[in-house]
């Protein structure tokens, strides 16, 4: 997968669009995807890679996309033996560092979708980093 | 000449017939080794040499039928507890188990020796029809069990099956916990091994294989 090119959009500011290579601001994310669900359920999974192309930490605090209700970022743990996830009000990334969102460990949480989503739709997320930046990501919805 | 040639052929012999038991002494050797070293726990399964009987629980499957110990019999089982609001684990375990599924089925009689049951620990939300629904997606084989929560709550504990469902009231989206494994039920309705988290369904059909191997190997 090639890493997409990401868009930042600034909150306050609206004309001004800035390419992926920016190295002030810079967070690139690939192989975002939403798994497919059986048909009328609530929640789904969306996951990603994300890389942070700064010499100092991003801080993703929230994520939000007109496709579904609420989405939230969630992780799944262990606890007791068992397997449960817990809300991340914020993840750090790393100077230079990466995190991925993969199944059994960081996912986007995406519920209430607000049409069938079936393989190959596409999804627009945005992902919020403190600071105001926010990132539309194009994810694919896979089964 | 003749007495050398004898006494020559005599050791030879024997010599021949010491390394002949040497080697099938080796290969015996190799042999339980490597029986042994299947039936280690790894990453994947454990298999437990004296596999468990399990004992009489009533609960109902998608269909609204009875699921009960008998339901156990003559197949090989793969139970996994979960629930249908599970954006995560099971979702990702399913699809998992459904890859199984389609490699286990491509050896001979493979489909018809086994059953994947998906147990939702959340009755209150997990009706008959969306179990149905839910598993359907993944495998049309696949069959979609709940009950009432003691009777869950009795094969769980007969398994070892942690979980724990967090009703809140007022709360949609409630938490539920539960373990990610999957427990091997064999054709006698005894837990005979269990499959470790993260899962991936051409391990699992392989160390399934292996433990089929094993139980053919132990029959004869």
């Amino acid at each position: 997968m090639r890493w997409q090119v990401p868009v930042f959009v600034c909150l306050a500011s609206v004309l001004s669009v800035v390419p992926a290579a920016s190295k002030d601001t810079g967070v690139s994310v690939r192989d975002a995807w939403i798994r497919e669900t059986p048909p009328g359920m609530a929640m789904m999974a969306g996951y990603m890679e994300l890389r942070n192309n700064t010499s100092r930490p991003q801080v993703l605090v929230a994520a939000s996309s007109a496709e579904f209700g609420s989405v939230m970022i969630h992780r799944t743990i262990a606890k007791d033996g068992m397997a449960g996830m817990v809300h991340q009000p914020q993840i750090e990334l790393a100077p230079n560092g990466s995190l991925v969102f993969a199944p059994g460990g960081y996912h986007l949480m995406l519920m209430t979708p607000k049409r069938a989503l079936r393989a190959g739709d596409p999804v627009v997320i945005n992902l919020e980093f403190r600071g105001g930046l926010v990132l539309p990501v194009a994810f694919e919805v896979r089964k | 000449m003749h007495r050398i040639s004898l006494k020559f052929s005599i050791m030879i012999t024997t010599v021949a017939l010491a390394a002949t038991l040497a080697g099938v002494w080796l290969a015996e050797i190799y042999r339980q080794h490597d029986s042994r070293a299947m039936l280690l726990p790894d990453r994947v399964m454990t298999l437990f040499p004296d596999p468990k009987p399990l004992t009489a629980f009533a609960l109902t499957d998608d269909g609204k039928r009875v699921f009960d110990l008998a339901a156990l019999k003559g197949k090989w089982s793969f139970l996994f507890f979960g629930f249908t609001h599970c954006p995560d684990v099971c979702p990702t375990t399913l699809a998992e188990l459904a890859r199984a599924h389609d490699e286990i089925a491509k050896s001979k009689g493979g489909a018809e020796m086994v059953q994947f049951v998906f147990i939702s620990v959340d009755p209150s939300r997990d009706t008959a029809s969306k179990l149905r629904q839910y598993v359907d997606y993944f495998d049309a084989t696949f069959v979609g069990v709940t009950g009432d929560n003691a009777q869950i709550g009795n094969l769980a504990g007969q398994l070892g099956a942690a979980y724990q469902v967090a009703i809140t009231p007022g709360m949609e989206n409630y938490p539920v916990y539960h373990t990610a494994a999957v427990f091997l039920v064999d054709p006698q309705a005894r837990y005979h091994a269990v499959f470790t988290p993260p899962h991936d369904g051409e391990a699992i059909s392989k160390r399934f294989k292996v433990v089929r191997e094993l139980v053919r190997g132990k029959a004869t």
